[in-house]
């Protein structure tokens, strides 16, 4: 028991004054702690003495408490800091120096240490201790018999314990789990800064409408703190709990969904998916994907029935043969299949893939089919009527590979549309030329249905349907380098025109089309007449195409059924006039590969290969007795071309018949075919018909063509041209 | 009304069985089918979308789950999930 002061140890030096009943209550303090602590070390326990003095002073400066429990055992609560010993060096420099003004009773005591300290602060830890302990030892012996030393007793003071009971609140504990993944620590990271926004605007809102039943805003605020889903959503419910019903917020909500952009889009991607899904196989065959052939499946020459026989085949076999299927990344039970034998050679044929067809376009009849120039999947088609009594409204839409349900943009137009194109130096322009001879500028980027620029208010504008139109790059000569893009046209009042692109649109002529005389042969007996009576003195221009090589030059066909070949640089005459079309010539086109040959096709049955530099016809093909509205060489072979006739689609290849064409695929009864379409990327044909359907074919088993084209379709046309 | 024409587009497309859209809370907003059927797609499809996009963004954090297909003998389900909905479109893809 410490109670009254401490007898067991003698107090430390004091130098100086100290008040007794401090420097005793330091003592018990002192002695208490040190009755604790194993006395091991004697360097250590002085040294810990002395931190714990200082310790004590501060304590006893401050509380002056001492707690005894039952036993009388002093268990007074000691600092719960207890420095390493070896660190005392320069904490207790610290500790003096904020100690310092702890009353005036340990400041001289202190200061015996400050003075000792500033001694030792240099010194090591050990040299340190070693002088504590030396003077202590050197205390100790000096006590005895000296009269510094008095031993004094002194009573404290004990106060009463009393026990005393405290009420609390009982504290609910509830035991929390939770899955902690680190999206969720990245969410919550990043959230804490959008949240404050949120919620400041939702208490304003909430503020805002005070007057609510109490119940409502209750729900607002619950709903509000709890919404972990986005600002958007506590916003919206704030503003909709006008309404105090559950029922009606949730329409709100509903609407705001169904209308929100997210879901549009999704709703797109969706779509997208679904075609994805329906039409599978068909675009894997377009973008010829190499067919897998299941040996268990014989052969079978209808395309589709053999990929609906060969699914359900495999879907029984499919067990026996996961291996294939899984190396395969198209689903094998969707491909068709062909069993060749090697000897046996499939002749070509055309292959119906799908059709671009909706319920707008049904009814509208293909006039025009053009590839944008920068995605090889994007299509437009224009919907018009060539006949002048069938003319209704038209329309040019924008399909995607991607959806061949629906097209991706569709553009009303007020007339018919006879010809369009993509440009090439902003392929977002589509030019589209209708039947009352306006040219239409849309883009293609915006959904909006509105045009671009229209030739309408054009003083220059064509006076007759716009028949033709592209786009033409030409190397302008020496004033500007580089080449520019013009939108030319040609139209059914003669003139063959080129327009500007400013903020209206605006024409100069390129060339008008004289009528030329056709050469008949006087009869004897007639009168020699000296001109006829023309309405106009020009003719109907039906179709153009520049040179692939030398974009100065270019073909014009006209209603007479001549084609002129123009240069850009003369205005007024032409260069040359090829005669041998009795009907109006519907379309020119230059071989791609062979530059100097070039085929048209007319309505008068035939296509005529001609030569440029011989005016008269080198070969002409006629297999039918129908017009034939479109014509093109394929991009991939020079001898290779495909006719549309009116009731089929023919595919001719001049290195295996020049009589016969080598495909020839019937139309239904009721459909005409209108016009034709290479695909560039891959060998598929599209054709576009009467009806609204643009037809996807591909093209099997084509002869491949062989490098030295040219000189073999020379050979081929040598004969012609030697006759 | 875009909106309106293209989810009549989806709904009338070849082999699709239902189209369902469900709010956050896993109600039904638009559904083609009887409602038992659809509280159970919504359910059930919403855990297995939180659990996937939970899966993505365990992964890393900056990703996020765009889509969903599921594809089964009998049909293939197409689950856009969004924050605020889900949009579920069930398709015979094969006939």
């Amino acid at each position: 028991m410490q109670g009254p002061g401490g007898g067991r140890r003698p107090p430390l030096v004091r130098q100086g004054s100290a008040a007794s009943s401090g420097s005793q209550r330091r003592a018990s303090i002192l002695s208490g702690i040190h009755a604790n602590r194993a006395a091991s070390c004697r360097s250590q326990s002085t040294t810990s003495d002395g931190k714990a003095v200082e310790r004590g002073s501060l304590v006893g400066n401050k509380y002056a408490i001492r707690v005894f429990d039952d036993v009388g055992k002093d268990v007074t609560p000691r600092p719960l800091f207890r420095s390493d010993p070896n660190n005392v060096v320069p904490r207790q420099g610290k500790l003096l120096a904020s100690s310092a003004y702890f009353g005036a009773r340990g400041s001289g005591f202190l200061s015996s240490f400050s003075m000792h300290q500033t001694s030792g602060v240099n010194a090591s830890l050990g040299s340190f201790s070693r002088e504590r302990n030396r003077i202590y030892v050197d205390i100790c012996k000096n006590r005895p018999g000296n009269d510094r030393f008095v031993e004094k007793m002194m009573q404290t003071v004990n106060g009463a314990a009393k026990n005393k009971e405290v009420q609390c609140d009982k504290i609910i504990m509830e035991d929390k789990g939770m899955m902690v993944t680190s999206w969720d620590l990245y969410d919550s990271f990043n959230v804490s800064e959008i949240e404050p926004t949120s919620k400041a605007e939702g208490s304003r809102a909430t503020t805002g409408k005070c007057s609510k039943s109490h119940t409502t805003k209750e729900l607002d605020q619950t709903m509000s703190v709890s919404s972990d889903r986005g600002s958007t959503t506590s916003i919206m419910i704030s503003e909709s709990a006008i309404l105090a019903r559950n029922h009606k917020e949730e329409e709100c909500h509903s609407e705001a969904i169904l209308t929100s952009e997210n879901f549009q889009q999704d709703l797109f991607f969706m779509e997208r998916i679904l075609m994805e899904n329906i039409f599978q196989p068909k675009l894997a065959a377009y973008r010829q994907f190499p067919v897998l052939i299941d040996p268990d499946v014989t052969s079978d020459t209808s395309g589709t029935v053999a990929a609906v026989k060969a699914k359900q085949e495999e879907h029984n076999k499919e067990k026996k043969d996961k291996e294939e299927q899984k190396d395969a990344f198209i689903d094998p039970s969707t491909l068709s299949v062909l069993n060749k034998t090697p000897e046996e050679i499939v002749p070509p044929r055309l292959e119906r893939l799908w059709s671009y067809v909706c319920d707008l376009t049904n009814g509208h009849s293909v006039s025009s089919m053009a590839w944008s120039k920068v995605n090889p999947d994007l299509l437009a088609v224009g919907y018009g009527a060539f006949d002048f009594k069938e003319q209704k409204k038209g329309l040019a839409c924008c399909w995607s590979l991607k959806n061949p349900m629906w097209p991706e943009r569709i553009f009303q137009c007020e007339h018919a549309v006879t010809a369009l194109d993509f440009s090439m130096a902003s392929p977002n322009l589509l030019a589209v030329g209708m039947y009352n001879g306006c040219v239409a500028i849309y883009n293609v980027r915006s959904c909006n249905d509105a045009a671009l620029l229209d030739s309408s208010e054009s003083s220059n504008k064509h006076t007759g349907p716009v028949w033709q139109l592209r786009w033409v790059e030409q190397d302008r000569d020496a004033t500007e380098d580089g080449k520019k893009e013009r939108l030319i046209c040609i139209s059914a009042d003669g003139r063959i025109t080129e327009w500007l692109i400013q903020k209206r649109l605006d024409c100069t002529d390129l060339m008008k089309i004289k009528r030329t005389e056709s050469e008949k042969k006087k009869l004897p007996g007639e009168k020699e007449r000296k001109s006829e009576a023309l309405i106009s003195q020009q003719a109907p221009g039906m179709c153009f195409d520049f040179h692939p090589k030398d974009t100065n030059f270019y073909l014009a066909g006209t209603e007479e059924g001549h084609i002129h070949q123009c240069s850009c640089s003369c205005n007024e005459q032409f260069l040359e006039t090829y005669r041998g079309h009795k009907g109006p010539v519907y379309k020119v086109a230059w071989n791609p590969f062979s530059t100097d040959m070039f085929l048209s096709c007319s309505a008068d049955w035939s296509i005529i290969l001609w030569h440029r530099d011989s005016q008269t016809p080198i070969l002409s093909f006629s297999s039918t007795t129908a017009c034939v509205h479109d014509i093109m060489w394929s991009p991939k072979s020079a001898f290779i071309f495909a006719a549309a006739n009116e009731s089929r689609v023919e595919i001719w290849d001049l290195s295996v018949s020049t009589l016969n064409p080598v495909i020839s695929c019937f139309a239904s009864p009721r459909v005409k075919f209108t016009s034709v379409l290479f695909a560039e990327n891959t060998d598929c044909l599209l054709v576009g018909d009467s009806q609204g359907e643009v037809s996807v074919f591909e093209l099997q088993n084509l002869a491949a063509p062989n490098s030295n084209t040219v000189d073999t379709l020379h050979d081929i046309i040598g004969p012609a041209v030697a006759i | 009304a875009e909106v309106e024409e293209t989810l009549k587009r989806i709904q009338a497309h070849k082999g699709v069985i239902a189209t369902i859209v469900i709010n956050a809370e896993g109600i039904p907003i638009r559904t083609t089918l009887d409602n038992s059927t659809t509280v159970q797609y919504a359910g059930l499809l919403h855990q297995l979308t939180m659990k996937a996009r939970s899966t993505v963004r365990d992964i890393d954090p900056q990703n996020d789950l765009t889509f969903l297909r599921i594809r089964s003998k009998k049909h293939e389900i197409m689950v856009a999930p969004d924050k605020e909905y889900l949009l579920i479109v069930i398709q015979n893809p094969c006939e």
